[in-house]
């Protein structure tokens, strides 16, 4: 059995840092967990960003536990996450707290802090301080941000990498994190890996030198690091200026529908996750944020074409030489 | 060990099953306190004396959310106590997670399919007992102190 009370004493060592567009204060017990939250803290501005705190507590007798898939429940304020490897995380919402016991293994794997713990607890807490989690894509053109919406399956990750591969610079691709400073939008992305469903080896034969790997939700996918792959610009912010609603269709060519505000706006709605009663500032923050959103220039894309061809055909469209039909 | 189907819970819009209904209810009196359980399934009631006096409701009285969670299976795996401020969360596996507010006098647990009632009633009642008494941590003997999984799992 194992009893920790989370202080000062037992977490002695702080830190500071930016994750999409707020501010971590980080309280742990591990030298290891403060030097990777210097690779953090480079480059980022803290001033002014709405706070969380996050308290973990590494312990190598987790690390002797049973494994465990990934796991999330949530009443209220409180949300509890058991995340691979072996680790417990929970989340108070309206003390805007993260508490987490955290493995060896986990504590110095770049990838669980990167691509689940980061993400997700922005993700869980972010509506509560002052980011909303909007289930899109994310890519920049000349510091214009294009956000790629559409239900689960349509080919938002896809379309995401041939666009990125087309010369877009890459901020996200399943969850884009959305803030303001002032009255203007800020799309973040963290940089994590891009899910590929095995079937996208249609379109990108690299694929094949990879391994497909189970994701969180249970699926198989090929999983690429955008930093690192050959041809993709990163970026970690943009400004959203457009929206496409992705809709596949087997009519071959491209084409953009305009669509009004409130299609936008009940598009996001829809699709948000369901917030408790408790957190009154978080639903109207969000509401701010769509309504914000439904004044982007939005069209919905029906395409018939490759990713490939269509990254081309949204290339095409937003310097305005528009080859697509309208 | 009973099925659970008609307790099955989804919606693509709650993936942390925030809003299982809940909507059996009884008040109860654990000691000094009293105690509103909301749960979705009888089972999770305890077998604690009813709670008569409605008047003398509001002041002292805790909110315990009990939620049988069908889609959670597997036993009771050796705990972890977590306690920071008003919080005491435990996790036991996805087969139990606890998490306790004192300031806000609230209990949620999730509570797998595969707990059955003797371990319900005979470990987990008496542990949520323990974790809203006004001298815990201090004092407490909490009833997991001497976990032994192959019994508390019977």
């Amino acid at each position: 059995m194992m009893m920790l009370t989370f202080n000062r004493q037992t977490l002695p060592f702080r830190t500071e840092f930016a994750v999409a567009g707020t501010r971590c204060v980080l309280a742990t017990n591990s030298l290891e967990v403060l030097q990777s939250a210097a690779g953090w803290r480079q480059g980022t501005d803290l001033c002014g960003s709405a706070s969380f705190e996050m308290e973990v507590f590494v312990d190598s007798a987790m690390d002797n536990r049973a494994h465990q898939a990934a796991f999330f429940r949530g009443h209220r304020h409180l949300v509890f996450a058991l995340l691979p490897p072996r680790s417990f995380v929970t989340y108070d919402l309206l003390r805007r707290r993260v508490h987490g016991i955290l493995s060896v293994a986990a504590a110095r794997d770049c990838f669980f802090w990167n691509n689940l713990l980061l993400p997700i607890t922005v993700g869980v807490l972010g509506t509560t301080v002052g980011v909303v989690p909007m289930h899109c894509a994310c890519l920049d053109h000349d510091g214009n941000g294009l956000l790629v919406a559409g239900v689960s399956g349509a080919g938002k990750s896809t379309l995401s990498a041939a666009m990125a591969g087309y010369g877009f610079s890459f901020v996200s691709d399943d969850w884009t994190y959305i803030s303001k400073e002032g009255s203007t939008l800020v799309a973040h992305g963290l940089s994590s890996r891009v899910k590929l469903l095995p079937d996208a080896v249609r379109f990108f034969p690299d694929l094949r030198h990879l391994a497909p790997r189970t994701t969180l939700n249970g699926e198989l996918a090929y999983e690429i690091d955008p930093s690192r792959t050959e041809g993709f610009a990163v970026k970690h912010r943009s400004h959203p200026r457009r929206i496409f609603f992705l809709e596949r269709t087997s009519q071959s060519g491209c084409y953009f529908v305009p669509c009004q505000s409130d299609y936008v706006r009940s598009f996001f709605e829809k699709n948000a996750e369901r917030l408790p009663d408790e957190l009154v500032q978080a639903k109207a923050f969000r509401t701010s944020i769509i309504q914000s959103l439904s004044s982007c220039a939005a069209w919905i894309l029906r395409t018939g074409e490759s990713p490939q061809k269509t990254a081309e055909a949204i290339g095409d469209f937003v310097t305005g030489a528009n080859n697509a039909r309208v | 060990m009973p099925g659970f189907e008609s307790l099955h819970y989804a919606n693509p819009l709650d993936l942390l099953r925030r809003f299982i209904p809940t909507p059996l209810k009884a008040l109860f009196r654990v000691g000094s306190a009293r105690v509103r359980v909301r749960t979705n399934d009888i089972t999770l009631l305890p077998v604690f004396p009813l709670e008569a006096d409605l008047e003398a409701l509001g002041v002292k009285s805790w909110e315990w959310r009990l939620i049988r969670d069908a889609d959670s299976r597997g036993l009771l795996e050796p705990p972890l106590f977590i306690a920071s401020g008003a919080l005491t969360i435990v996790g036991m596996g996805p087969a139990c997670l606890i998490g306790v507010d004192r300031e806000k006098r609230e209990l949620l647990a999730f509570i797998g399919r595969a707990i059955g009632t003797r371990t319900h009633q005979d470990f987990l009642i008496p542990l949520f007992s323990e974790l809203i008494s006004e001298m815990f941590p201090t004092s407490t003997t909490l009833s997991f102190a001497a976990w032994n999984e192959a019994s508390i799992n019977e």
